[in-house]
């Protein structure tokens, strides 16, 4: 049966529990020098990838 | 002399045709010639900012014709339609039919012999599955770069709307129940929800993120276990998470039953029934095989023996049906070699699944509501690259070497959602898994949790820039290509 209300669209995901960063969490996420570091991990992770599964 | 003809130029295609020119030499005798309906290979996986207007095509695709003439590689400008796997009665070697699509012959045909074969033919986007949807129907696509040309400009529209002062609701998903490609729709609603930030105006759009997933981060491969600080995680509460954060809203287990002018109607998992009217709707069709023919010499149709009901190519998998709980790793193929013809392969998206990673579902209707499991850019690069070592040790050394594996079951997959256009401002949510079909015999929670991570930050932005520019590189030959990895 079709929803009358179309602009509601139905069921959506209640994410009201889902956790939220914090300010320091979304700081870390924009700092230069630590977001340098997490570039370094990724393609670190990429690399160890790509030897233990080509 | 062998002749070894590769049927795509997408990432799997022309990775394995890259690969064995190199391996088997310039100047060699053997040829190897590719076949593909476009002129233009595409980074498919940069179509995402074509699609918010933050690359335009010419940055994303690049003519194919020189650079196989420059690597000495044949190349037809033509689509396959059916194989001769035994030869006909004319002759016993295998062969292929083509059609051509440009270079002066469009619409002619031409019978081409074969001594290997490599099925790379990618995905059908099999919009016609479900009814309105699609650039010819009422929503849009990223899946090529014109496609996503057209959803920038849509979107451009919407965010005038929205400058004008209306309310405006805007979709992104799956428009089918058994679609595949979640990393893709996840990565566009991202570059979206930035968009509608950078111009002011996210406060009057309705963002909604629909989708076949029964739970948030699932992306077709089961979701996954995470690591941090100490505690198990899940990619749902990383997906859910980013979601609340940036006010996407989620509907969850849609199957898309049509698109009609501004509606998408959907049936939810519970067997209901929903309407949601929108404004922009990107929503990725369901992939199937590109619909190759088969026949035996005396031109017997065999296509049901090569090719799975889906229209992907069968290959070296256990195709057995059996419930979840019975699914194993080594169920997946590591040669991709079809069954009875050890010189034909199908790598990449071509290839035929032996079932679903994420678990089946159906709604209370009995309507399939699961994703198809995904075959992404690393592994797709990684299995051609197998295939073309296999082909060129068998030229070199006989037709009994050994092939060469590579199981998705041993194999990462990177996807990274990173939007905005500076390297100081962009922000990124990137994933890495591995591997990507689970093993549970292997690792308690299926994957490896060294190296199965999601991260948010600007630097996955980097990430993103560094790959796009890297597989440009790669793909068009040059200077040390052969050094980044696939
Ligand atoms: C929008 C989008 C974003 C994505 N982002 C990512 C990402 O961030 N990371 C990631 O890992 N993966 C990503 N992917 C997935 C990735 O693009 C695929 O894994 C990859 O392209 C599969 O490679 P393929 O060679 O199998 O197929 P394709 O790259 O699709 O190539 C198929 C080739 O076959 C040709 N062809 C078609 N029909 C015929 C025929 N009849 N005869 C001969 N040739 C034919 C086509 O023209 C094409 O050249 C994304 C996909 C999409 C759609």
């Amino acid at each position: 049966m079709t929803d009358k209300t179309p602009a509601a669209g139905g069921p959506v995901a209640d994410l009201s529990t889902a956790p939220l960063p914090t300010e320091d969490t979304l700081r870390k996420r924009r700092s230069i020098p630590l977001q340098l570091a997490r570039f370094a991990a990724y393609n670190a992770r990429i690399m160890r990838m790509v030897i233990k599964g080509h | 002399m062998a002749d070894v003809v590769i049927l795509g130029a997408g990432i799997s295609g022309h990775t394995a045709a890259l690969h064995l020119r190199r391996k088997l030499g310039r100047g060699s005798e053997h040829t190897v010639t590719v076949v593909s309906p476009n002129s233009k290979w595409n980074w498919i996986p940069s179509n995402i900012w074509v699609g918010v207007g933050k690359m335009g095509k010419p940055d994303v695709v690049f003519p194919l014709e020189p650079v196989y003439r420059k690597k000495g590689i044949g190349f037809r400008q033509a689509k396959a339609v059916a194989l001769w796997p035994e030869g006909d009665a004319d002759d016993p070697r295998g062969a292929v039919d083509v059609e051509y699509t440009g270079q002066g012959r469009a619409g002619t045909t031409e019978r081409i012999r074969y001594d290997y074969l490599v099925n790379a033919t990618g995905p059908k986007l099999r919009f016609e599955a479900t009814p309105g949807l699609g650039p010819d129907g009422h929503s849009l696509s990223v899946c090529t770069a014109d496609h996503a040309t057209e959803a920038a400009r849509s979107l451009t529209e919407t965010i005038e709307r929205l400058r004008a002062g209306e309310e405006q609701t805007l979709v992104v998903g799956m428009g089918h129940g058994t679609c595949t490609c979640e990393g893709a729709a996840f990565e566009y609603v991202f570059n979206v929800d930035h968009e509608l930030r950078e111009a002011g105006v996210r406060d009057r759009a309705r963002l909604v993120y629909l989708t076949n997933e029964e739970r948030l981060g699932d992306f077709g491969v089961d979701g996954m276990t995470f690591e941090e600080q100490g505690f198990q995680t899940s990619s749902e509460m990383w997906t859910a998470s980013l979601f609340r954060e940036r006010g996407v809203e989620a509907i969850l287990g849609a199957h898309v039953t049509k698109v009609e002018e501004g509606v998408v109607h959907y049936e939810t998992l519970d067997g209901e029934f929903h309407a949601l009217a929108f404004d922009f709707a990107m929503l990725l069709p369901p992939f199937g095989g590109v619909g190759l023919a088969a026949y035996d010499a005396e031109g017997g149709d065999i296509t049901d023996r090569l090719f799975a009901p889906s229209g992907f190519m069968k290959v070296d998998a256990d195709y057995t049906a059996k419930p979840y709980e019975e699914w194993r790793a080594q169920d997946w193929p590591e040669t991709y070699q079809t069954p009875g013809y050890d010189n034909i392969f199908a790598v990449g998206i071509a290839f035929a699944p032996p079932h679903q990673i994420s678990r089946p579902r159906t709604s209370a209707n009995g309507t399939p509501i699961a994703p198809a499991p995904p075959r992404t850019g690393m592994p797709s690069g990684v299995m051609g690259k197998t295939a073309a070592m296999t082909i060129y040790d068998r030229i070199k050394h006989g037709a009994h070497a050994e092939a060469h594996r590579a199981s998705m079951a041993h194999m990462g997959a990177a996807c990274v959602a990173s939007a905005g256009a500076d390297l100081r401002t962009g922000s990124a949510a990137a994933m890495t898994m591995m591997p990507v079909v689970p093993d549970y015999a292997r690792y308690p929670t299926g994957r490896d949790l060294a190296a199965t991570r999601g991260e948010i930050g600007l630097s996955g932005h980097w990430v993103k820039l560094m790959l796009h520019h890297l597989f440009l590189h790669k793909a068009k030959a040059r200077l040390g290509w052969q050094f980044i990895p696939e």
